[in-house]
C-alpha cells in the first residue's frame, strides 16, 4: 500500500516538477539554494500527500504547499541572500550600459521581481501563472479585494525599481 | 506594455523552462531525507524546553538543602507546588500536541503561519508559567523559613542582638533576587536568541499579510 503511494507521488510529482522549479527560480538565486529549496517542497509534498483527496487538482495543491514551504517553513541560507544582492546591483550597472532591448528589459525584470518581498513575490507567481484573484487570495489566506489592491501596489513598485 | 505581461509572456515559455529534469530515482531519493523545516525546530526545541523544565523540578527534588524544610510548613507547600506544577506541564503538552496536530502545509499561507505561532505561543505561556512560578515559590518558601526555620530564626535573633537585622535581611533579599535576574536574564537571552533566528523570517512574512489587511 505504502510502496504504491510513494509511487503515485513520484509519478505526480516528476511529471509537474516544472511548478516546483518555478517556486524556487523565482525565492532562490543560485544553484545550491534553488536544489535546497526544491528538497524541501518535495519532503513537505510527500509528508502532506496521504491527505490529498484529488477533490483539487495535483497541480493546483502544489502551488499551495510550494509557496507555503517558501514563505513559510524554508529558512533561507545566507549565502544566497548575498548573491541576491550582488546580482541586483551587476543588473544596475549593466543597465546603464546597454540598449533597451526586450531581452534586457526580461533581465532587469527578473532582478526587479527579485528584489521584492516573499509575499509579493507569491503574488507575482500566481500571476505568472495565470491564476485569478479568488485562487490568488485563498492560497495567500487574504480577502480577494485586499489581494487585487496588493497586485496594484506591486506593480507600481516593480515600475519603480525599474525606473527610480 | 505592462511590465508583467511581458514577464508573463517570457515565463510560460516553453523554452525558457529548461530546468534540470529530475528523473523518477531523484526524487525518490529526496523523500527519504529529512525535512528542515522552521515546524520541526520548533518541535524539537519546544520538546527540550518540556524536557529542562521537567527535569528541573525532578532534580530538585533530592536536593539535600530541602531536609530542612520538612520541619516547617513548607513542605506542605512544597508538596502543593509540585503536584500544580505536573497538572499544569500536561495541560500545556496537550495544548502543544494539539496546536502542533493543526498545522497543516496546505492551509493557507496566513493559517499556516497563525497555526505555528500558535504552537511557539503555548510553549512561550509554559516558560512564562515557569518562570513566574520559580520566582513567586522562592518568595513563599523564604516567607516560612524565616517564620519557621529555628535555624533561620537564630540567626535572625543574632544578628537583631548586634543591631544588624535589616543588613541581615536587606543581603538576602539581594542575593536572592540576584539570582533569579541572572537566571531569568540567561534563560531570556537564549530565547530570544534561538527563537529570533528561527521565526525571524516567518514574523516578517506574516506581518506583511496582516498589513495588507488593514
Amino acid at each position: 500500500m505504502d510502496k504504491e503511494l510513494e509511487h503515485s507521488f513520484i509519478a505526480l510529482l516528476e511529471e509537474h516538477q516544472n511548478i516546483v522549479h518555478k517556486v524556487c527560480r523565482l525565492y532562490t538565486n543560485n544553484y545550491d539554494a534553488h536544489n535546497d529549496l526544491f528538497q524541501e517542497i518535495t519532503i513537505q509534498l510527500w509528508k502532506a500527500y496521504p491527505k490529498f483527496r484529488g477533490d483539487s487538482k495535483f497541480s493546483t495543491w502544489m502551488y499551495r504547499v510550494g509557496l507555503n514551504t517558501a514563505i513559510t517553513l524554508y529558512r533561507k541560507s545566507k549565502r544566497s541572500i548575498k548573491t541576491q544582492e550582488f546580482d541586483a546591483v551587476q543588473f544596475k550597472i549593466k543597465a546603464e550600459h546597454y540598449d533597451d532591448t526586450e531581452e534586457q528589459q526580461l533581465k532587469l525584470l527578473y532582478s526587479a521581481v527579485h528584489q521584492l518581498n516573499d509575499i509579493e513575490k507569491a503574488l507575482v507567481f500566481l500571476y505568472l501563472e495565470d491564476k485569478n484573484y479568488k485562487e490568488i487570495s485563498e492560497t495567500l489566506g487574504i480577502s480577494e479585494v485586499n489581494a487585487r489592491v496588493k497586485m496594484n501596489r506591486v506593480k507600481t513598485k516593480l515600475k519603480t525599481i525599474l525606473n527610480p | 506594455m505592462d511590465e508583467l505581461e511581458l514577464l508573463k509572456k517570457d515565463w510560460n515559455r516553453k523554452d525558457n523552462n529548461s530546468f534540470p529534469k529530475l528523473s523518477y530515482n531523484d526524487i525518490y531519493k529526496m523523500i527519504l531525507k529529512r525535512s528542515s523545516s522552521i515546524v520541526k525546530w520548533i518541535f524539537i526545541i519546544s520538546l527540550l524546553e518540556f524536557g529542562f523544565w521537567t527535569a528541573l523540578s525532578f532534580s530538585f527534588k533530592d536536593f539535600d538543602g530541602f531536609e530542612r524544610f520538612n520541619d516547617t510548613d513548607a513542605k506542605y507547600i512544597i508538596l502543593g507546588l509540585t503536584v500544580f506544577g505536573y497538572v499544569v506541564l500536561f495541560y500545556f503538552f496537550f495544548l502543544f500536541f494539539k496546536n502542533y496536530r493543526t498545522i497543516s502545509v496546505t492551509d493557507s499561507a496566513k493559517v499556516l503561519m497563525e497555526n505555528i505561532l500558535k504552537t511557539r505561543q503555548t510553549v512561550k505561556h509554559y516558560v512564562a508559567f515557569n518562570l513566574l512560578f520559580m520566582i513567586g515559590s522562592t518568595i513563599i518558601v523564604l516567607f516560612i523559613e524565616f517564620k519557621q526555620d529555628s535555624e533561620l530564626i537564630a540567626q535572625v535573633t543574632q544578628a537583631t542582638a548586634n543591631g544588624n537585622a535589616f543588613m541581615f535581611y536587606a543581603k538576602t533579599i539581594v542575593i536572592v533576587g540576584l539570582a533569579l535576574t541572572l537566571v531569568l536574564a540567561i534563560l531570556l537571552g537564549f530565547y530570544w536568541l534561538i527563537y529570533g533566528i528561527l521565526l525571524k523570517k516567518l514574523d516578517r512574512n506574516y506581518h506583511e499579510l496582516k498589513k495588507m489587511e488593514l
